[in-house]
């Protein structure tokens, strides 16, 4: 039978005999990986809840919404299609200006609801609502809420399967969870509910389902005709355009890989950390090594035995933090995603990956980060370890110092020199916890630089931009649909003196590295009042947004096309126009009408600083004005503001456990010299002075080194996030406000591990320099 | 001829920084002899202690020890040499100062396929009633016996010891002495030790001086005494 290494007892001696170092350690790693543990878990757990929905809440594969209802031979040449059609009618009503309701009967064929929290509503005046919705206006169930003068109570939380995301309309940039809600009541209630303004909305099932995104794109387009020559279409929403139904499944997993990184790269400095403490250990025990490799022992023996700890520190932490991840965390990510969408409830899913990633990782990235350092260390010779000779390169010179410098001065330069592997990975540790640090704290700079921005850039207070029904669309001229033609055009005029026409007309990206995206062309008169720019009528200027999105300048070339066709267009850029907060393109209307084949009368909307109260709101797709710009900034700020929060916290643990254990380890390697300068009669102050000073001297210069490389990576790292996984353009801006508050945090932080290392100062005894003398 | 030594040369640096410290040294030495090699600083004795121990290598000669060459052998059959034949006490104990005495001797043990029984060794070594206690609750002269116990438990052939006595008082360094003595006796190891104490050479089977790198003096005592007799 194998021996067991007697050198085996010393491990939980060692911990328990430097409980402040691997309690910071623990700390650090369990919080890293329960965090991750539970972002994964609650990730992988939400996904498969998302993806189960639409089997199990039946979502629609699409809707349409007709100007009246239809008629049932139409219903039945219509399901001919092979669809099933199911009514949900809805209606909109107000709370004052505060947000608005979208109410459905109970549904429970199609899009069915899943109840959260309360009862699903059972009595005239009750209402289930979104439960995120509630969360964000702070609706409580039982509460009463006034829409269009009308009381309800709010019988239970909802997630209906096709409003995961709150999107009002599906052009939406984003969805917006505040102002925009939806709800169920009773079938009674909603017939009292429709009197007026209900919107005919029906959604379909396909009988069979498509083979693909292509064919069921096919399918739409020829359904969308044959509902066209029955009734008057006043929307269509294929289930791949829908972007309250889409947009929570595109978005949900996005972030695991940069999660996963960023958990690499903690791991990679904790393990560093670790084999600088441990080299520390080393020399500190140069002796007895040395004896036990005379003794006998071999290299992979010691080695082994100093892997130990390390290994079984980040087991242990993987057990727990995994335990955390699974329970705690996980309730603190899921409630990140409640926080953004409207999920349906979950089950938690065991992700056997997130157990390899936080487990088998660490460990094997510790093994490894150890094992290297370790070997270079264990290959001196048992002669080198007795004699403590522990450096590599032969009998060093030392760096020759100007005597000039004053003795203090060339003392700490000294030290600085002799520690500056240790100052590398502290250097690292400032650079990744200020990087997490700057992220958490530049998101509402950005916002509220947005915001400024969307004030600053707008150009007229009002902007109206029509919707004509799809009926109207096609090269078929019949006589209904020119007489529904001249109504449109009717209801899209206007008498105020301060609209101004524009042409409007959407693109896509075509073979970009971004997403795809849509652009908005704007069409504008060459002498506009409202859009400041001189234009001709072969000039193509793009906003600043599109520009620096897609990295784009004046002489480039750029291809956009058709959104369901294969038609590509080309446009050379002829100028960038500053503009902040939009993807869009501008020429005068001449320009663009005939670019588009749309005629020479034909206009998008209007710009207007006043509201326009005689256009038909049946013909306005959308209304810009500032609050509805200024979405994405709302949306943001109370989906990732508890993320960014979370991030601070986090980065900030690492900065102050990165610190505390690296200025540790240097007071640990020189505690022989502070006890033989105590001996000579230094004072507490002029030891502090001679070994804290160097390591308040480098956290600062690393804090101060740390903020340009920081904000130039995360510049790349922000604009590479929004070109691949965002739509529109959130320009970076940092306050200056955002660096004096790291710096001051930095300081803080610091401040407090300097009190703790001098203390420690004053714990060396004068007699280990005695002692250890041979 | 259980150790043989042919020629041994060892030399450090190169061109004029060059510094011989053994110039050729001849030496063989019987299983359970126990030999005490005396001289001034940098004559040498240590660098040649640390030769046979494996832990630093000849510039030129050959070892042979129980049948073994070791000038051809690599650091890892070297490793295997040290622990299959040497035992190690340093004049610094260099205990392990989170293990217990017995656990520092087991240290030793696990090295060995046939180790000395635990028990009677730390009874041997006057250790057994501090069995359970760390080093830095032991004295000097225990400390060092702890030292000994563990290069003796795994029961070396040779046991090198490196001025065993240097950091000990004149009672405690008469002890180890006697321990020493004791182990040479009890167990059979032969025994080399390197020390600046001339008294010790009465003691030793066998005494060599070392001056400028070359054996001096090669005596054998034949009018051996006991440690307990010695004095200084």
């Amino acid at each position: 039978m194998k021996k067991k290494n007697p050198l085996r007892k010393r491990i939980l001696r060692e911990i328990s005999g430097d409980k402040g170092k691997y309690l910071v350690i623990f700390i650090l790693m369990i919080a890293t990986i329960s965090f991750i543990s539970g972002y994964l878990v609650a990730d992988g757990s939400m996904i498969a809840a998302y993806n189960e929905s639409f089997t199990k809440y039946n979502v629609e594969d699409g809707h349409f919404i007709t100007e009246e209802p239809l008629e049932k031979s139409a219903r039945k040449r219509i399901e001919k299609e092979g669809v099933t059609l199911y009514n949900l009618p809805y209606v909109e009503k107000k709370s004052g200006n505060n947000f608005k309701v979208r109410i459905f009967a109970m549904r429970d064929k199609v899009n069915r609801a899943c109840l959260m929290n309360g009862n699903f509503p059972q009595n005239a005046d009750e209402i289930a609502i979104d439960r995120m919705f509630a969360d964000n206006n702070h609706l409580e169930v039982g509460d009463s809420i006034k829409l269009d003068e009308k009381n309800y109570r709010i019988s239970g939380y909802v997630a209906l399967s096709d409003y995961s995301a709150l999107f009002e309309n599906s052009n939406d940039s984003m969805f917006d969870a505040i102002k925009f809600g939806v709800g169920v009541v009773d079938e009674k209630t909603f017939k009292t509910l429709t009197k007026k303004n209900k919107v005919y909305c029906y959604s379909w099932c396909w009988e069979k389902a498509s083979a693909n995104e292509k064919e069921e794109n096919k399918r739409a387009e020829d359904l969308m005709k044959v509902i066209n020559d029955q009734t008057e279409l006043s929307d269509f929403v294929p289930r791949q355009q829908n972007q309250a139904i889409q947009f929570t499944g595109e978005d949900l997993g996005n972030d695991r890989a940069m999660m996963t990184v960023l958990f690499y790269i903690i791991m990679v400095i904790m393990a560093f950390v670790f084999a600088l403490t441990t080299s520390n250990t080393i020399e500190k025990e140069a002796g007895v090594i040395g004896t036990l490799k005379a003794s006998g022992f071999t290299n992979a023996e010691l080695i082994g035995h100093y892997l130990v700890a390390p290994i079984l520190v980040t087991l242990i932490s993987a057990l727990i933090g995994n335990i955390l991840g699974y329970t705690l965390l996980k309730e603190v990510c899921v409630d990140m995603y409640y926080g953004s969408y409207s999920l349906p409830t979950y089950v938690t899913i065991w992700n056997g990956e997130a157990f390899i990633l936080t487990t088998l990782v660490p460990i094997l990235l510790m093994i490894l980060i150890n094992l290297i350092i370790l070997s270079r260390k264990m290959r001196l010779s048992p002669l080198q370890f007795l004699r403590r000779e522990l450096s590599r390169s032969k009998k060093k010179k030392a760096v020759s110092l100007s005597p000039g410098i004053p003795f203090f001065s060339r003392f700490r330069l000294r030290v600085l020199l002799q520690n500056r592997f240790h100052y590398a990975v502290l250097f690292l540790g400032i650079l990744i916890s200020y990087m997490l640090l700057l992220f958490g704290m530049m998101l509402p700079s950005i916002m509220d630089h947005y915001q400024n921005q969307i004030h600053e850039n707008m150009f007229c207070k009002y902007q109206y931009l029509a919707k004509m029904p799809p009926s109207l669309s096609g090269e078929d001229f019949s006589v209904d649909k020119l007489l529904k033609y001249m109504r449109f055009s009717e209801g899209v005029e206007t008498n105020n003196s301060s609209a101004e026409k524009f042409s409007a007309y959407t693109l896509e990206t075509y073979k970009t590295d971004a997403m795809k995206e849509e652009i908005l062309f704007y069409g504008i008169e060459p002498d506009s009042k409202y859009v400041p720019l001189k234009l001709t009528d072969e000039d193509v200027y793009v906003s600043s947004a599109y520009a620096e999105k897609f990295e784009l300048e004046i002489g480039d070339t750029i291809r956009l096309k058709e959104k369901y066709e294969d038609t590509v267009y080309k446009f050379k850029v002829t100028g960038i126009w500053d503009y902040d907060t939009g993807l869009y393109v501008f020429m005068t209307r001449k320009h663009l009408n005939q670019t588009f084949d749309l005629g020479s009368d034909m206009f998008g909307g209007y710009f207007s600083d006043e509201k326009l109260m005689d256009l038909n709101e049946k013909y306005i797709g959308s209304i810009l004005d500032e609050d509805a710009l200024s979405k994405i900034c709302r949306q943001l700020k109370v989906s990732m503001g508890e993320l960014m929060y979370l991030v601070d916290g986090f980065a900030m643990l690492i900065f102050v456990v990165m610190i505390y254990l690296l200025s540790k380890t240097i007071i640990e390697k020189n505690a022989q010299s502070i006890s033989m300068a105590k001996i000579l009669g230094y004072s507490g102050t002029e030891i502090a002075r001679l070994y804290i000073l160097p390591t308040s001297i480098m956290v600062l210069l690393s804090m101060l080194v740390a903020l340009p490389i920081n904000t130039e990576a995360i510049t790349v790292i922000w604009h590479t996030m929004l070109r691949q996984k965002m739509k529109g353009w959130l320009p970076v801006w940092l306050d200056t406000g955002v660096f004096v508050k790291m710096l001051i945090l930095g300081i803080v932080a610091y401040g407090v591990v300097a009190i703790i290392e001098l203390s420690k100062i004053k714990k060396v005894p004068m007699d280990l320099a005695l002692k250890n003398v041979e | 001829m259980f150790l043989e030594l042919q020629q041994i040369k060892k030399h450090f640096g190169e061109g004029d920084s060059r510094v011989d410290v053994l110039n050729g040294i001849d030496l063989k030495l019987e299983k359970g002899e126990f030999c005490v090699m005396l001289g001034p600083s940098g004559s040498g004795k240590s660098t040649l202690l640390n030769i046979v121990g494996g832990i630093d290598r000849a510039s030129e000669g050959s070892i042979l020890i129980a049948g073994e060459r070791t000038e051809q052998m690599n650091d890892k059959q070297l490793t295997q040499y040290r622990r299959n034949h040497l035992g190690y006490v340093f004049q610094m104990y260099n205990l392990i100062p989170n293990l217990t005495v017995q656990e520092n001797i087991e240290v030793g043990a696990y090295l060995s396929d046939k180790p000395l029984p635990l028990e009677d060794l730390m009874k041997t070594l006057g250790l057994y009633e501090h069995r359970k206690k760390l080093p830095n609750q032991l004295s000097g002269g225990q400390q060092q016996r702890c030292a000994i116990g563990r290069a003796i438990v795994k029961n070396p052939d040779i046991l090198l010891c490196d001025e065993p006595t240097g950091a000990l008082d004149y009672k405690t360094s008469k002890e180890i002495l006697k321990l020493i003595e004791t182990v040479n006796q009890k167990y059979g190891n032969t025994v080399l030790m390197v020390t600046h104490n001339d008294a010790i050479r009465l003691m030793a089977d066998r005494m060599l001086r070392l001056r400028d790198g070359m054996i001096r003096e090669d005596v054998r005592n034949t009018a051996k005494i006991t440690a307990e007799e010695l004095e200084w």
